[in-house]
């Protein structure tokens, strides 16, 4: 007998307006922050300075330093709070980030073992390189991770997540300090510049490179929003109402490694975007990720550009990494969280 | 019709050989001791499991072979409770999945008296009520427009519900039976509402299936005493000689 074809009915709400509002609000002030941040710094710019004809300087400095700087923040900040709302889904726990599971770190051990040892940043094969290492390293950790995680139910979860987590953290530094006494001077300071967190190494090959795959790691992530909202019904009442768990898994998994350690690779590890914007938006928004994994994407740009606008003007001429700033503000969020979350665990 | 066909499991948890129908219009429930395999079962009924040997079918095609998508418009799960993670509006979980239109949804959750909590968070939500929001999801993901019988396997689905609720969701799903080309496979562990509600019976025992048949039949104490290990009376209440299982003191 052969099976007869299903007509997919989309649920009622698929059918009423999506309530795009709060999209357009976030849109509208990341454009708003993308203008702002393309003129503020350590030298001020404005459209007059750019269109007068002598000042090639201005034109420039907005060209090669301030636009793929704005472009990676925009493009990493989209992955990393994309990422973070996509774990929180697939683990059914607001507390699971990238940078909290390993995930960053792991990718970010692989890129520096790449810096150290493969010595490959001095050609464009060698930034690519990096991706690639980036890449290897938080689809490893997540896995792991991942597959940890899965075995366990409810607050034993949670535990065995958070220490598997801190374990890899504390592997990851110490892989990291090891590479760094083994790497010379030119490599150590390229580590130290890297490992703070920081867009100040967006140069124009880099970008593009780190937007040949943040579209394919965040259109995985964008159609993952149904099933990720279907998940939260548990695996056997999920799979019952025609999940396939297992090809989500590997598409979110596969995704956030993507999204991760291209991040990483660049931008080195930015904390805490990726559990504090989805964490603040499902407060707004409500869990439904149909509405959240869009929201969040356009949250964490919006973040990312603020803090590193802050990071470029609190103490000019010098720069704070951006790293530094954003968990300065999340690590007491997350403390905050940890405590008010701590009956229920 | 949903069938068996020797299908069983090795290793743990470990299920016996077992060979059956289950049609559309019957209440069929699944009772025995803790341990004994039956949310295991329950598991394997909905394709969740594969069996190591033997098959499991739904309209004689093996579940395996079935998309997750058109398995999903014929057959639903609830299974033991597990809170959501996340606070979702009642009406929103109750619309995860579900095959009918907002009327569908409204319709149903009237018929399990969930209706005044609609917008309310699950996470706000007493036991009970939590389990009568998963049984109304899995009710409208049933009531897609695509045509041939409905499944709707529950693990312990009165656990956390007062006895008002209790006969309210029995009777909900015996009038399903009847008029909506639906079979109700639940496990449950209150054998008087098994005795009273249930078409058959399945006793499950160590990860067999010891007896089946109409709940007369099976539910008696002398042949469940020693399974559950326990001392029972059966109290013929009527002139019908239904009875009721009362444990000794």
């Amino acid at each position: 007998m052969t099976t007869t074809p299903v007509t997919r009915h989309a649920p009622p709400s698929d059918r009423t307006a999506w309530p795009l509002k709060p999209l357009y609000w976030l849109g509208l002030s990341l454009v708003l922050v993308l203008i702002w941040a393309a003129c503020s710094g350590p030298l001020g710019l404005s459209w007059q300075m750019l269109q007068s004809p002598g000042n090639t300087g201005s034109w420039q400095v907005w060209w090669q330093l301030r636009v793929p700087r704005l472009a990676l923040g925009l493009g990493v900040g989209m992955l990393l709070a994309g990422t973070g709302t996509a774990m929180q889904g697939l683990f059914r726990n607001p507390l699971a980030d990238p940078t909290l599971l390993g995930m960053a770190s792991g990718a970010g051990c692989a890129v520096a073992l790449w810096i150290v040892l493969l010595d490959g940043t001095h050609s464009v094969l060698g930034l690519y390189g990096q991706f690639i290492a980036g890449f290897v390293g938080a689809f490893a950790v997540g896995l792991f991770v991942f597959s940890l995680g899965s075995a366990r139910q409810g607050s034993a979860a949670l535990f065995t997540l958070l220490l598997a987590g801190l374990a890899i953290n504390t592997l990851a530094a110490a892989g990291g300090g090891l590479l760094a006494f083994l790497a010379n001077d030119q490599q150590l300071r390229q580590l130290s510049l890297w490992g703070m967190g920081s867009l100040a190494n967006a140069l124009w090959p880099a970008v593009i490179g780190l937007w040949l795959a943040a579209p394919i790691a965040l259109a995985l992530l964008l159609r993952s929003r149904r099933d990720l909202d279907l998940l939260q019904l548990g695996d056997l009442t999920a799979h019952a109402a025609g999940l396939d768990i297992p090809r989500l898994r590997r598409r979110v998994i596969l995704a956030c490694a993507l999204g991760v350690g291209v991040s990483v690779a660049l931008a080195g590890i930015i904390g805490f975007i990726g559990l504090l914007i989805p964490h603040c938006l499902r407060l707004w928004l409500g869990p439904g990720h149909r509405l959240l994994m869009p929201a969040s994407m356009l949250g964490g740009a919006l973040l990312l550009l603020l803090a590193d606008s802050l990071a470029r003007s609190l103490a000019t001429p010098a720069e704070i990494p951006v790293g530094l700033l954003t968990s300065l503000i999340g690590g007491p969020y997350f403390l905050w969280l940890l405590l008010r979350e701590s009956p229920r665990c | 019709m949903l069938s068996l066909e020797s299908a069983s499991l090795e290793g743990t948890p470990q299920l016996a050989p077992l060979s059956d129908h289950i049609h559309p219009g019957q209440l069929l429930a699944i009772v025995g001791p803790n341990g004994a395999g039956k949310s295991t079962l329950l598991g394997l009924l909905s394709g969740f499991r594969q069996p190591d040997h033997g098959r499991v079918c739904l309209e004689g095609q093996e579940l395996a072979l079935w998309s997750v998508a058109a398995l999903a418009a014929r057959r639903a799960l609830v299974a033991q409770q597990e809170r959501p993670a996340f606070a979702w509006p009642l009406r929103d979980l109750v619309a995860l999945g579900a095959h009918c239109s907002d009327d569908g949804i409204g319709r149903t959750l009237q018929e399990l008296e969930l209706d005044t909590l609609a917008t309310r968070s699950v996470l706000s939500l007493s036991g009970g009520e939590l389990q009568r929001v998963m049984i109304a999801r899995a009710l409208c993901q049933l009531k897609g427009p695509q045509p041939g019988p409905r499944y709707l396997l529950l693990d312990e689905p009165t656990s956390a519900l007062d006895i008002g609720q209790q006969q309210n969701l029995m009777r909900l799903l015996r009038r399903q039976t009847r008029c909506s080309n639906l079979a109700v496979i639940c496990v449950l562990h209150d054998l008087n509402l098994a005795s009273r509600f249930a078409d058959r019976v399945w006793l499950m025992d160590r990860g067999c299936r010891i007896d089946a048949g109409s709940p007369a039949d099976v539910l008696r104490a002398e042949r469940l005493a020693p399974i559950y290990r326990a001392e029972l009376d059966d109290i013929t209440w009527d002139d019908e000689g239904s009875s009721l299982l009362a444990i000794r003191r």
